[in-house]
């Protein structure tokens, strides 16, 4: 490995090949004679299922694919992406699934690679619990706040100062007393809400379905 | 002043400023590698323009300088002399291997050509080794130690002081 | 020259808007009538002068001056004029150049319709207008400068991002996210005004309401724009990737969503006044977090811009503006206390407060999957990702009890309903939910979630096309004709209502339609050399040939794919790859042909004239041309819900109806 050579355009396709050989023949590293591709039971260890192919085979592969993010995309799952990248790691997913790896073997397999960066779901495990708990928390504590407050509500004392008129409550069919201000307000019911002659569907019998 | 809902409102607030605070700064493009101080994953793969297979395995016992690259990334064609370099100046310190994903074999053959090579071209045409090591994109560079073991991750063009010190993690000056 | 101009426009809408916002918060607290006739004027220069810039800017692109820094740095001369016009908001310089045009059309309309209602709220919602103002013109003086001097102009710039060129819709988007996003300082502004006056009654809620209206609807527009750009361009055959930048401009209209439902219930019942004002103030909030998001290059995003040093500004301005949320909130929410009460949850009212926690929860569920990898790198150090399947499975049981309530809450009664009341307003609508169900079913859908989508859709379309219904019916009985039914009932008196259930009727095509378009789509990858073909659904396509064509500003290799349907000739598809001169990578543009019933998608792979070989990617997206109907539709309900209303009438019969009492007119404006 000595050698020197000079970079030149001018050199010719076969003294190329033969010097691209010289420096290992020099090193002399053993050479077996078939390619092996990193194989995934040194990592995730013996497949989980049996194999698979076909149709199943298939649908799990772009099942997987679509929980593992395309590490040269901007957020795409490898199973949408066109890029290079991403259709070799899809390619390696069908690999894996054809021999009968599991999802979660699968995705182990990538994320020893990749780090958890690689997956588009979380995994439950240590800090991660929270993405996954948080809303559900907010639901069952938001839950029973608007329980709260709706009881709240529902025993507060009618205000009577905001009362312009007596019927504060739209929707009633109470009226003033004064005559004069009864045919304003039914004539502004009639506007709000579209009641003919601002009588509520219900005081004309109608059934109760737009107010009461 | 309602006290509930100021610190309600401050212990959401807070905490949500100080966060993106501590983002700033903060490349989202930047990964750190899962395998640093791991073994390699093991692979054999064939040799460029030749039909000679070599084992990751079988260059056990000195430092490997493990560099993915490919003919169409501009970035390799800067990286491209210092490596070759390197491989010369540090013949007998450590093993330089290439390794060429997502190309064409008569395009990388070319590229030598004119470029020059001083250290064994692997083909990975299927990516199955890039995947396992975790490649994000071209070029980027492992460090492996005399065992095997992945001593460090370079992301981008090398220059030779980077080179070097990188040599040095992998314990080649010992 | 123009750069000179340029910078002195922005400096004076600097000072316009910083002493703008000083002097009509003193006027506001003050209650000084000339104070706050110099606020408005203040509000009307300072949109006059950043609109200057604008339109300044817009000459310079159009000129090809490269003198000035921005027009270097997107201009071109190869580009057609469309693409000349939107690289004003192509960049970062110039989308916050943009972003303050929108802001002073805004502020200048909002002061305008408003001068002469709301004395006393009025000044210091522009108070908080024009201190917004005063932000964007400050990036645009010093961390975004757009008009800087280039001393030895270039002849000829590269151009916006080749990605903008690529579609129409991206010229289209842009500016309707703006309307949207930036159309929600007005509302902050009024309800920061409601809590600084500490009232907020009916009169007050009309501009409130009108103002969260039209950035909604410009907004919603613009989230289902930049899905049908995706899908359109990026080519992978979906419109949403949970995206962060999707995500953020998701949020505030998941907050402004709620607040528009929350006001009504205000309306009808005087109660959650402070809780509407949360929601308002937290749309804007939200869409200075998606600016951030968008502009500081710490989320990951296939739209964001490049890398920038505005992100800390950003950040301080979003910081300032949540601390002043919280602090006036907790100083003045006592203030806008409850004057109503409920009477039942088994109501209306109940269906809102129900349908305001999901959407807060949804809210909570998107914005904390947005950030949580930012939480986990900062606590742990370790990169992570909250993707597309965290978020879709989070968010399809949340939309799809949305969708229930949306049948439910219409169907309730106000107040309080009887047991009779609720079978009666609730059974019938099973009928609707079963033939949708049945129509899915016998065409194809398995999926539960899909299948539940299907039964409460058809549910909620059938009390929506009812409550559409009922108004003209009741007033055909009344004696009406049927023209002056629909006219008095749906297009003047009961607007707001109709308008209201034609969105609601929208929303229910819109999420039939993901739910169907997300499960069912049939998908193939094939590589065709030239004469061979490929079948997918009733589609057979076959390779004529691949071509190249060269156009101003870029080359495209396409593919001419003849179509059969059914085994008859259906025309040629042209999926195409672009080159531009300037950007290494290239960039697919998909064909679309879209039905009725369906999408025939074709993507390419890989592309290779020489061998005259494409790799296509082919899929059928069912339902997804509904997607962009529909959203037109509640664009047209949203803006007819915004128009205006006579309301001087209404006035009137409300002042006399006072007066009658021997009182002061109840209504201030």
């Amino acid at each position: 490995m000595t050698f020197r050579h000079t970079i030149a355009r001018r050199f010719v396709l076969a003294l190329t090949l033969l010097m691209l050989v010289l420096p290992l023949a020099a090193q002399a590293p053993e050479r077996s004679d078939e390619i092996k591709s990193p194989d995934p039971k040194w990592v995730v260890g013996d497949p989980a299922g049996p194999p698979r192919t076909g149709v199943e085979l298939e649908k799990e592969t772009a099942r997987v694919a679509s929980l593992l993010r395309c590490p040269v995309c901007q957020g795409l799952s490898v199973n949408d992406s066109p890029a290079t990248m991403a259709q070799n790691m899809k390619r390696q997913v069908r690999d894996l699934v054809a021999k009968g790896y599991s999802e979660e073997q699968a995705l182990l397999y990538f994320e020893r690679a990749y780090g958890e960066f690689v997956r588009l779901e979380p995994p439950l495990r240590g800090v991660n619990w929270l993405v996954w708990a948080a809303p559900v928390a907010l639901l069952v504590i938001g839950g029973f706040f608007v329980l709260f407050m709706m009881k709240r509500l529902q025993r507060a004392p009618k205000n009577v100062e905001v009362a312009s008129v007596d019927s504060a409550t739209p929707g009633r069919d109470t009226l003033p007393d004064d005559e004069h201000l009864a045919h304003y307000v039914l004539r502004t019911r009639e506007l709000a809400y579209g009641w003919p002659g601002g009588l509520s569907p219900a005081s004309r019998g109608e059934g109760g379905e737009e107010s009461r | 002043m309602n006290r509930k809902v100021l610190i309600a409102g401050l212990v959401i607030v807070v905490p949500f400023i100080v966060l993106l605070v501590m983002n700033l700064g903060r490349d989202p493009h930047k990964v750190d590698s899962p395998l640093i101080g791991k073994a390699s994953p093991p692979f054999s793969l064939r040799q460029v323009g030749t039909p000679a297979v070599v084992d990751i395995m079988s260059l056990r016992g000195k430092p490997v300088v493990l560099n993915f690259w490919a003919t169409w990334c501009v970035p390799c064609y800067a990286e491209h002399p210092v490596l070759v370099a390197g491989a010369r100046q540090y013949a007998d310190k450590a093993q330089f291997v290439g390794v060429v994903y997502d190309d064409q074999e008569n395009k990388i053959v070319q590229f030598l050509a004119e470029n020059g090579s001083s250290y064994p071209t692997l083909f990975d045409e299927s990516g199955q080794t890039a995947i396992a090591f975790g490649v994000y994109g071209v070029p980027e560079t492992f460090f492996l130690d005399a065992d095997g073991k992945i001593v460090d991750k370079h992301v981008g063009p090398l220059d030779p002081a980077t080179l070097e010190a990188k040599l040095r993690l992998a314990g080649a000056f010992r | 020259m123009v750069p000179l101009i340029g910078r002195t426009l922005i400096l004076l809408s600097l000072l316009a808007a910083a002493s703008g916002a000083i002097i009509a918060f003193t006027a506001g607290s003050r209650k000084s009538v000339v104070g706050a006739l110099w606020a408005r004027r203040f509000a009307y220069t300072y949109a006059i002068l950043i609109s200057s810039a604008n339109f300044l800017m817009i000459y310079a692109l159009i000129a090809h001056d490269f003198t000035v820094g921005y027009v270097a740095q997107v201009g071109s001369r190869a580009t057609p004029l469309w693409v000349t016009i939107s690289s004003l908001w192509s960049s970062l310089e110039g989308s916050i150049l943009f972003w303050g045009l929108v802001l002073g059309i805004y502020v200048f309309v909002a002061t305008w319709t408003c001068r002469k209602h709301y004395p006393e709220h009025l000044p210091y919602a522009i108070a908080v207008w024009l201190a917004c103002g005063a932000f964007f013109s400050f990036l645009l003086a010093g961390p975004a400068q757009p008009f800087h001097t280039v001393l030895n102009p270039p002849m000829d710039g590269p151009g916006p991002n080749p990605l903008l060129q690529n579609h129409v819709l991206m010229v289209l988007h842009p500016p309707f996210l703006y309307l949207g996003y930036v159309g929600m300082t007005i509302p902050f502004g009024l309800a920061s005004a409601a809590l600084l006056v500490g009232r907020l009654g009916h009169e007050f809620l009309r501009p409130l309401r009108t103002w969260l209206l039209l950035p909604w609807t410009f907004l919603t527009v613009a989230i289902v724009m930049g899905g049908w750009w995706a899908y359109e361009v990026l080519g992978w055959g979906g419109y949403w990737a949970w995206d962060p930048v999707e995500n953020a401009s998701f949020l505030p209209w998941l907050t402004a969503t709620a607040a528009l439902h929350s006001a009504l219930v205000m309306e009808r019942r005087s109660i959650l006044k402070g809780w509407t004002v949360t929601l308002v103030m937290a749309s804007f909030l939200l869409t200075v977090l998606g600016t951030f998001m968008t502009r500081s290059g710490v989320f990951n995003s296939v739209h964001s811009f490049t890398q920038s040093s505005i992100g800390p500004t950003i950040l301080a301005f979003l910081a300032v503006s949540l601390v002043w949320s919280v602090l006036i909130l907790a100083m003045r929410v006592d203030h806008l206390s409850a004057e109503g009460q409920i009477d039942s949850g088994k109501s209306r009212e109940g269906a809102f407060l129900a349908n305001n926690l999901l959407f807060v929860l949804f809210t909570f569920t998107v914005l904390i999957g947005t950030v949580f990898p930012l939480v986990v790198e900062a606590v742990k150090g370790v990169q992570m990702s909250v993707g597309s399947p965290y978020f879709n499975r989070m968010s399809v049981p949340i939309g799809v009890a949305l969708l229930f309530l949306m049948g439910v809450g219409p169907a309730l009664p106000w107040g309080r309903a009887t047991k009779q009341q609720m079978i009666k307003a609730l059974v019938p609508p099973i009928i609707g939910g079963v033939i949708l169900l049945a129509i899915g079913f016998a065409v194809g859908a398995r999926n539960a979630w899909t299948l539940l989508a299907l039964f409460f859709g058809g549910y909620t379309a059938q009390v929506t096309l009812r409550e559409m219904w009922l108004p003209l019916v009741q007033r055909m009985k009344g004696g009406a004709g049927i023209g002056q039914a629909l006219v008095e009932g749906q297009l003047v008196r009961g607007r707001r209502r109709f308008a209201a259930y034609v969105v609601h009727a929208a929303v229910v095509v819109i999420i039939v339609s993901i739910a169907v378009s997300s499960t069912m789509q049939q998908s193939t990858e094939v590589q065709l050399m030239k004469g061979q073909s490929a079948k997918i659904g009733p589609y057979e396509l076959t390779l004529q040939g691949v071509e190249t064509v060269s156009e101003a500003h870029r080359e495209g290799v396409l593919a001419r794919l003849s179509v059969t349907k059914n085994g008859k000739p259906s025309g040629e598809m042209l999926p195409r790859m672009n080159y531009y001169a300037m950007s290494k990578d290239p960039i697919g543009t998909p064909e679309v042909r879209t039905t009725l019933t369906h999408d025939l998608y074709l993507s390419i792979m890989n592309i290779d004239e020489r061998s005259q070989s494409v790799g296509l990617h082919l899929i059928i997206n069912p339902m997804v041309g509904w997607i962009w109907i529909a959203t037109g539709v509640m664009a047209l309900g949203g803006f007819m819900a915004t128009w205006p209303t006579k309301s001087r009438r209404n006035e009137a019969i409300l002042r006399d109806a006072a007066q009658a009492r021997g009182g002061e007119a109840v209504v201030e404006s």
